[in-house]
């Protein structure tokens, strides 16, 4: 049987259906929380903002816009969430992180998992703008016109800005020898 | 040299599979006389291929359980009530009608005088069942747990008299949790559980402990008559060692 669209499952949630509501969090908890956990490099950050997110949108469907699609309304909270909680932190400038080492052997490099941190700590060393489009393009699989509508910036702006987060980020795997 | 702005993002763009056909013939153009545009092209498609290949973190596993249990409470229905709509609109026995008549009998038990407050230590026998429902007693305090032997919420609602405890957690192993207060005129009326039976529980004057294992939701009836304000300390035990201590409290409006 074909699972409901997001927008029949807002409907149902407005009218006070919570198993809607579960159906939507089964749907998009990976996600937001994989959004978060790429804004923020931390996994006790993301669980809270993952939590606040879906308690957010819970509160406030009465102030959906069906003229959006739900996935955009939930990750660009989700992207305030985790810029709310760099800033919270002091943490909204680009971290200064060195790689764990610069003299890793072939074998470690090839590592999966380091190259996984490698990347992490690239992204976490370029500004939270051009990360957001990363995440959204990379980890979420969104397209330039759905970015455009998450970031609520014209769709030229996200071509430009995810070019100029490409290159930052490469520029920061060099320097950190991930890449 | 350097490669016009035009033609890098167009690069991106046909990585991403984002280019209209007049642009992509002007950049195969391009392309094809550009050794320093090939090579950007490779750089970022490699750049892209990384970041593509990087799987998904699963999200934590109680995550979902402790989101849908932080959720307010549904807005009641806006008819006016019937005979037993009204009967049930009593928080109290609202709440219990959300359990199978086990838990139920419990209460009436020992509400009937029946049972003596303080008189048994060993209540295991007294539980009931959970019904699944969502009309529940308004959740006046709570508190969320996410350690490693034990996570999820814990809830104390108000229907007076009656205070519920609502646990609904999640243990590696067991768990002992033990709840304590001092107002000795408030009394342990009763327990229930959602699909699980064979709970250890005992119960004396101030004391209630609880043995969880598993994913749990068991809901713990302290007898308030009087309405008094209270804190009801929260200690979970993993291997007889403490690893989180909250407290709940109710507070008279």
């Amino acid at each position: 049987m074909n699972e409901p669209d997001d927008t029949t499952l807002m409907e149902q949630c407005i009218k006070g259906n919570r198993q809607a509501f579960e159906t939507l969090l089964v749907r998009y908890e990976k996600p937001v929380y994989n959004a978060a956990y790429r804004m923020l490099h931390s996994r006790d950050d993301a669980r809270d903002v993952t939590q606040t997110v879906f308690l957010k949108v819970y509160e406030n469907l009465d102030r959906y816009d069906p003229e959006y699609r739900f996935f955009s309304w939930i990750y660009r909270i989700a992207l305030n969430e985790s810029v709310n909680v760099l800033k919270k932190s002091n943490r909204l400038e680009p971290l200064n992180t060195e790689p764990e080492s610069q003299t890793r052997g072939p074998e470690q490099q090839a590592s999966s998992d380091e190259m996984s941190e490698g990347v992490q700590i690239a992204l976490m060393a370029i500004k939270s703008d051009y990360r957001s489009v990363i995440v959204l393009k990379h980890y979420l699989g969104c397209s330039y016109s759905e970015i455009s509508e998450i970031l609520e910036v014209p769709e030229k702006t996200v071509k430009s800005r995810l070019y100029s987060a490409r290159q930052l980020l490469k520029e920061q795997l060099d320097r950190n020898g991930t890449n | 040299m350097a490669i016009d702005e035009k033609f890098r993002e167009l690069i991106n763009a046909d990585i991403d599979g984002e280019i209209q056909a007049d642009e992509k013939a002007e950049l195969e153009v391009f392309l094809a006389e550009s050794e320093a545009g090939r090579a950007l092209q490779e750089e970022i498609r490699e750049l892209c291929a990384t970041l593509d290949a990087e799987d998904l973190l699963d999200s934590p596993q109680h995550l979902r359980h402790v989101v849908m249990n932080s959720l307010s409470n549904p807005k009641p229905a806006a008819e006016p009530p019937g005979f037993f709509e009204s009967l049930f609109a009593v928080p109290a026995m609202r709440y219990a009608a959300t359990f199978a008549a086990g838990v139920v009998m419990t209460v009436a038990i020992v509400d009937s005088g029946q049972i003596q407050r303080g008189a048994f230590n060993d209540v295991t026998g007294l539980v009931g069942t959970i019904s699944d429902a969502d009309d529940m007693a308004p959740g006046i305090d709570s508190m969320v747990i996410h350690k490693s032997d034990v996570a999820g919420t814990v809830t104390l609602r108000n229907a007076d008299p009656i205070l519920i405890i609502d646990f609904d957690l999640s243990t590696k192993g067991p768990v002992d949790i033990v709840a304590t207060f001092d107002d000795k005129t408030v009394w342990f009326n009763g327990f229930a559980q959602l699909e699980s039976t064979g709970t250890n529980v005992s119960a004396g004057d101030g004391q209630i402990k609880v043995q969880v294992e598993g994913k749990r939701r068991y809901a713990v009836y302290l007898h308030n008559s009087e309405s008094h304000n209270l804190l009801i300390n929260i200690e979970f035990l993993s291997n007889g060692e403490a690893v989180h201590e909250a407290i709940l409290e109710y507070q008279q409006d």
